[in-house]
């Protein structure tokens, strides 16, 4: 595959108000590359991720295929880049079909009543077959269960049609299988075309089997990005300040 | 069944509401003697004989006007809270929340107060005056919250409107206190009344209440996306501060425009938006022209209820929206607990 950066963070910064919480960190992530972002709590990760999907202000560059983010509307950005967040709620009503396609917002016009158009049809019927929620299109968001919902979500933002998603701990409160075949959602549409993902992750061992690409943060900078396999277990126990890799053998261990 | 037969029949049934409170009241006129009255005036035909000509005055000055306030007010707070609540994510949130109806409620009872004095403007310095706090209320509020919380979070939003709102009502309590002889004024005020009945008021909320509907309805894919949270719609396009900004105006000025003639009537505001989203589901642009037409019926037949339940008395309309509400609205929310 050629190396081409989907994403290109230079130098950003960002926080809340005068606290700056990410500083001047710098990373990239290639075409069909699974990025996973690992440090403790309060280190920076979740507002990396709202700064990049333009939810807050930020200082710096950031490059989604090539194009500046910097300047584009609200719209044009979410055509480049997807946020799955964490906290997702549904107040209401709506089908799942219709959630879905609340994902096709930013390639819709601005007229009285915006007509679905044939793209915004396919582009839905795709991301409901990819993520195994067409089953459910008639049904309301309001009573799925937890599993259900989280594909509902991811569904929504495959329909977003973006060549970046970024994804804030998409696996909580899942159980394994449902947490299995998310990723497994995902890892398949990061393989088909000039696509990235770059995800947030409590859970390492998760984080490590998804990626293949990891990024550590501490204290809002960064402290080692590369590929996973080179990644240096002594940096793990750093970061979280524990012996990260004897944690990983006393849960696995007992079965081998 | 289609949602466009079930508007239709809604549009009928809303239809019928509204002759139904043009036709009864002290003597009965009849649908086809209302239609032949209003068409008559409409293109100027003479009446036919069988019609006594009081029924003309009485319909076109009384109660025709009476039924249009009722209506478009039970529109204006009814779009308006669905608006709200989408805007919140809350299906308990109300425009009132924003401290629509105790801004408005404090400038009424200023004028009410200081009224002998002041009669400048005749019947529409009440209003004026309550529009104009209603609007300054809301601007406060929604002011006061960017000031303490950038981001301006729901929470933030709604916790400070409270305050404010408890605000203005300690105000408006102390003013009621200090001059007892308005005292009661004031609390029939805060009950709402569409005994103006006055072609004026539905001249001046008529329009308020077509371009403000038709601004939501444009904004309806905004909304749509904005129910399933802030951090999320902002990063699915939405320029999530600005179109917030838009709609609370808005809002601010219908309710703010309704209220300021007919008084504080609650839970129509509430419970309306929850009714058309059981029959059209969630969408907004099903769910606002559900609501509009559904809250419009239901403050005529509570209005209707009102005028004719005590005779001569009127029960404040507020109390009647309370006393059906508030039931209905029980059963609606643990109905729905049941089968979810």
């Amino acid at each position: 595959m050629d190396k081409t950066a989907m994403l290109e963070v230079e130098n950003l910064s960002c926080g809340y108000g005068k606290t700056e919480v990410i500083h001047d960190l710098s990373f990239r992530v290639e075409a069909g590359e699974r990025l996973c972002i690992l440090g403790p709590n309060g280190c920076g990760k979740t507002t990396l991720l709202r700064a990049l999907a333009g939810v807050i202000s930020w200082q710096g560059s950031v490059e989604a295929d090539g194009i500046s983010l910097r300047g584009l509307s609200p719209k044009q950005r979410a055509k480049k880049i997807a946020l799955m967040s964490q906290f997702s709620q549904a107040a209401f009503d709506y089908t799942v079909y219709e959630a879905v396609m609340l994902g096709r917002y930013a390639h819709r016009s601005r007229t009285l009543f915006p007509a679905e158009t044939a793209a915004d049809r396919e582009a839905v019927q795709e991301a409901l077959r990819r993520t195994g929620v067409w089953e459910l299109r008639e049904k309301l968001v309001t009573k799925l269960s937890g599993g259900q919902m989280q594909r509902v979500f991811l569904a929504r933002t495959f329909a977003q049609e973006p060549q970046v998603i970024l994804l804030d701990e998409p696996a909580n409160h899942l159980d394994l299988r449902c947490q299995a075949e998310l990723l497994e959602s995902l890892r398949e549409w990061t393989a088909d075309r000039r696509r990235c993902v770059a995800g947030v992750f409590h859970d390492i061992s998760l984080a490590l089997a998804f990626a293949d690409q990891v990024l550590l943060l501490e204290g809002g900078r960064k402290l080692a990005c590369g590929p996973v396999e080179e990644l240096d277990s002594e940096l793990l126990d750093r970061l979280y300040c524990m012996d990260v890799r004897q944690f990983m053998r006393r849960m696995y261990g007992r079965w081998e | 069944m289609r949602t466009g037969v079930k508007m239709g029949m809604l549009f009928l049934a809303a239809l019928a509401a509204v002759l139904l409170g043009i036709g009864v009241g002290s003597v009965y006129v009849p649908p086809g003697d209302i239609l032949a009255i209003v068409t008559g005036r409409i293109f100027h035909m003479p009446l036919p004989d069988h019609i006594p000509a009081n029924y003309s005055v009485m319909v076109l000055d009384m109660r025709l006007p009476r039924v249009l306030l009722a209506f478009l007010t039970g529109a204006a707070l009814s779009v308006c809270g669905g608006v709200m609540q989408s805007l919140l994510q809350n299906p308990l949130a109300s425009p009132f929340g924003l401290g629509v109806s105790s801004g408005a409620g404090l400038g009424a009872a200023l004028v009410i107060v200081l009224g002998g004095t002041l009669t400048g403007l005749g019947t529409f310095l009440l209003p004026a005056v309550s529009l104009s706090f209603a609007l300054g209320t809301v601007f406060f509020v929604l002011f006061l919250s960017a000031k303490l919380d950038r981001r301006m979070s729901n929470v933030t939003v709604i916790l400070v409107g409270m305050v404010v709102s408890l605000f203005c009502n300690a105000v408006m309590s102390l003013l009621a206190t200090g001059s007892p002889a308005h005292a009661q004024r004031i609390q029939l005020w805060q009950l709402g009344s569409f005994s103006m009945r006055e072609w004026s008021a539905v001249w001046a909320l008529l329009p308020v209440t077509a371009v403000v509907f038709l601004y939501f309805l444009r904004y309806a894919g905004e909304l749509d996306v904005m129910t399933f949270g802030e951090e999320q719609a902002s990063a699915m396009g939405v320029d999530l501060r600005r179109v917030r900004g838009r709609l609370m105006t808005a809002v601010a000025a219908l309710t703010g425009t309704a209220v300021a003639f007919v008084g504080i009537i609650g839970f129509v505001d509430l419970i309306v938006p929850h009714i058309a989203r059981r029959f059209f589901g969630a969408a907004h642009r099903r769910t606002l022209p559900a609501s509009a037409l559904i809250g419009g019926m239901f403050l005529v037949l509570c209005d209707l209820a009102a005028r004719t339940l005590t005779p001569p008395h009127e029960i404040p309309i507020g109390s009647i929206t309370a006393f059906l509400g508030a039931p209905f609205f029980l059963y609606l929310f643990f109905g729905r607990r049941k089968d979810g």
